[in-house]
């Protein structure tokens, strides 16, 4: 049973727990999670658009440098002629200066004739007289007029590319054509950074690295195939592949160069996110926190609640068992009564009748009949008998009657003192003590003193009782704050056994032989108590005595 | 001395009649009735000092029996008979002028007392009455 209500107290724990952690978790995880998204899309948005201007910025920046390097080639085929630069002396000066200009960008300067003849060059391989009428390069130049190759490595094994002029028509046309380091051209795209990860490199339309990556990629190497979508569009592209290590990388992509080659800025996700997931881990940080704080603050809380709710019920099952006493005992005293009065008449016609007889036997003619004094014994026995049960009936209507009670101011320690003094000295005669310590300056209270003497008679009755002979009787009177005033009246008796002290209230209860006590006396007291709106209660050791407590009401 | 005469009112035939009985046997004059009625009608005919009414009675009860008695002859005393029970009604019989009551099952020391005390009150009346109408005749008779 006590097992049960604490299982249902705890099952009753868990409930609020885990509702009221939800009605907080969830809010917080709803709203935590609403920032978040918030967040990375802001973030995400930043990420694009810085990739995609980096892309721009770069574009623009290569086609400048490319049409400044082609632009500046122009100008010399514009300012010197042909015969001009065939000159080694004026080629080289044309050669330095474009150098210095243009940061050592430049391998080396040659002059070719419309057939395709190396007339004239600067640079550091001997590449004179060679004829370059089958090469792509030169048809393309021919055509154009401008032409930039892609990187290769040429007879050379370094990367590069070429950027060539034509000047004049037809069969007097001849072209300036440079070289450009790759390697120096690569360092401007090279140079981009971007947070830990960030890189920007340009592939050729056929699928080459046409300048080095940071990943390991090196100048000419071939792309895997499919690892760039190559097909030809306009603008800026915005994409996500996974990497080869399993990253999520972001890129930003255009065309360049009439389409031929595409610049790519790229940047692993969790570098361009890196500030996104640390505030998220500090996020997570806090919310297990707060959850942490949540929960143990509900966990006190309902503790606490549950405890409260197990002392209310606790109370509650106290007061339900003092109800059922009292109407328990209302009952009985009804039922009682009805029997008391019930058997009254009989009881009377029996008294009468016994007394008519002992009458007649007073009668001159009967006295000398042989046996009459056990006639007369028995005759008295019927009558004392009798008057037994009249006492016992008349108890038990008194304890069920509904007297109209006299209330007035009542000086407790007067009244208590009048009853004990009626008691003392026939208690003196069997060597028990009173020890009285009454409070002093004990409020008036409001009550019925006949009833509240017959109480206290009672109980100092009952206490003579159990001292039977020798012992003492405490009596004691407190007041104690705004409580109840308790009049104690104790004994150093026998005490009650357990078993016995849950019934001494119930009527007829006693423990007394037979023809002692009725059993009524307790019974009545609970009930005037009950009728006076206080209490009694009663704690026993057995062998060292009992106590009995009466609680008065103090208000008017 | 005078005999007391008295009227036993109970609707228990055999409590009334041996309660009679026992009376009788104490010298006193006893007549005894089973009801209010038949009380009311004999206390019409009759003399009576002292009358023991049972309060619980089926038809007219002891307290309206009381009343209607005092209505006939104020001066008899009425002791009145009670359960423990009807205590209040006791109270409010005599307050309707009767004597005393007595808790059933009486004791009949405790009874025959009452009814001594109710029969000198009544006899004390009954002198100081007659003196005051022996001063009344003095007092109209010419000098």
């Amino acid at each position: 049973m006590a097992d049960e209500g604490k299982n249902s107290y705890l099952g009753l724990r868990r409930y609020i727990v885990i509702i009221l952690c939800a009605a907080a978790a969830i809010p917080l995880g709803l709203i935590g999670g609403t920032i978040y998204y918030q967040y990375r899309n802001s973030i995400s948005e930043r990420v694009t658009t810085q990739l995609t201007s980096i892309v721009r910025e770069h574009k623009e920046a290569i086609e400048k440098f490319l049409q400044e390097v082609t632009s500046a080639m122009r100008v010399v085929t514009q300012l010197k002629t042909l015969n001009d630069l065939r000159n080694r002396d004026v080629l080289q000066k044309v050669f330095d200066s474009l150098q210095r200009e243009y940061d050592h960008a430049f391998e080396d300067l040659g002059v070719i004739d419309a057939q395709g003849n190396h007339l004239a060059y600067i640079g550091p391989y001997d590449l004179l007289g060679k004829n370059y009428r089958g090469a792509a390069w030169f048809k393309e130049t021919m055509e154009k007029e401008v032409f930039i190759s892609d990187v290769f490595l040429g007879f050379r094994q370094v990367p590069h590319f070429i950027a060539a002029v034509k000047k004049g028509k037809g069969r007097e046309a001849w072209i300036l054509r440079a070289t450009i380091n790759a390697a120096r051209f690569s360092s401007l795209v090279e140079n981009v950074r971007l947070g830990r990860t960030g890189e920007a490199f340009i592939v050729s339309s056929e699928g080459f690295y046409q300048t080095q990556s940071r990943i390991g990629n090196r100048i000419m190497e071939r792309a895997p195939p499919g690892s760039f979508d190559l097909t030809d569009f306009a603008g800026v592209k915005f994409w996500e592949v996974m990497g080869k290590n399993g990253r999520k990388v972001l890129r930003a992509k255009t065309w360049m160069k009439n389409g031929h080659w595409l610049l790519i800025v790229q940047q692993d996700d969790d570098d361009a996110f890196s500030e996104l997931y640390a505030t998220r881990n500090r996020a997570i940080a806090v919310f297990i926190f707060g959850a942490l704080v949540i929960g143990m603050v509900t966990f006190l809380t309902t503790r606490l609640l549950v405890r409260k709710i197990e002392r209310i019920d606790r109370e509650k099952n106290i007061l339900d068992e003092q109800l059922i006493q009292s109407s328990k005992l209302a009952s009985i005293g009804e039922l009682s009564a009805g029997i008391a009065h019930e058997i009254n008449n009989p009881l009377a016609i029996i008294g009468e009748e016994a007394g008519w007889m002992q009458d007649l036997l007073r009668r001159p003619g009967l006295k000398e009949l042989e046996g009459i004094g056990e006639f007369r014994d028995s005759l008295r026995e019927i009558c004392q008998q009798a008057g037994r049960c009249r006492e016992i009936t008349h108890k038990l209507l008194s304890f069920a009657r509904k007297m109209e009670s006299v209330v007035k101011d009542v000086e407790l320690n007067r009244l208590i003192e009048e009853v004990v003094s009626m008691r003392e000295r026939e208690a003196s005669l069997n060597n028990i003590k009173f020890v009285k310590n009454y409070q002093k300056d004990l409020p008036l209270i409001y009550s019925d003193p006949s009833l509240l003497r017959q109480v206290f008679l009672n109980l100092i009755n009952n206490a003579i009782d159990a001292l039977q002979k020798g012992g003492e009787i405490k009596i004691e009177t407190v007041l104690d704050g705004e409580n109840p005033v308790e009049v104690k009246i104790g004994d150093t008796g026998v005490g009650i056994p357990r078993e016995n002290l849950k019934k001494i209230f119930d009527p007829f209860f006693t423990t007394k032989a037979p023809g002692k006590g009725t059993g009524l006396g307790l019974s009545i007291c609970h009930g005037i108590m009950e009728k006076l709106g206080g209490r009694i209660s009663v704690t026993s050791q057995v062998g060292e005595g009992t106590v009995f407590t009466v609680y008065l009401p103090r208000e008017h | 001395m005078p005999i007391p005469r008295i009227l036993i009112v109970d609707d228990e035939e055999r409590f009334r009649t041996t309660l009679g009985k026992r009376l009788t046997e104490r010298e006193l004059d006893v007549v005894t009735v089973g009801s209010g009625i038949e009380a009311i009608d004999e206390v019409k005919h009759r003399l009576y000092d002292v009358i023991i009414l049972d309060i619980k009675m089926p038809g007219l009860d002891g307290i309206e029996t009381l009343a209607e008695i005092k209505k006939i002859n104020s001066v008899i005393e009425v002791i009145l008979l009670t359960g423990h029970a009807s205590v209040d009604s006791a109270v409010e019989g005599m307050r309707l002028g009767a004597y005393d009551y007595v808790l059933k099952p009486c004791d009949i020391e405790q009874l025959l007392e009452r009814i001594n005390g109710a029969y000198e009150v009544k006899a004390a009346r009954d002198e100081r009455i007659r003196q005051a109408e022996i001063r009344k005749l003095i007092d109209r008779s010419p000098t």
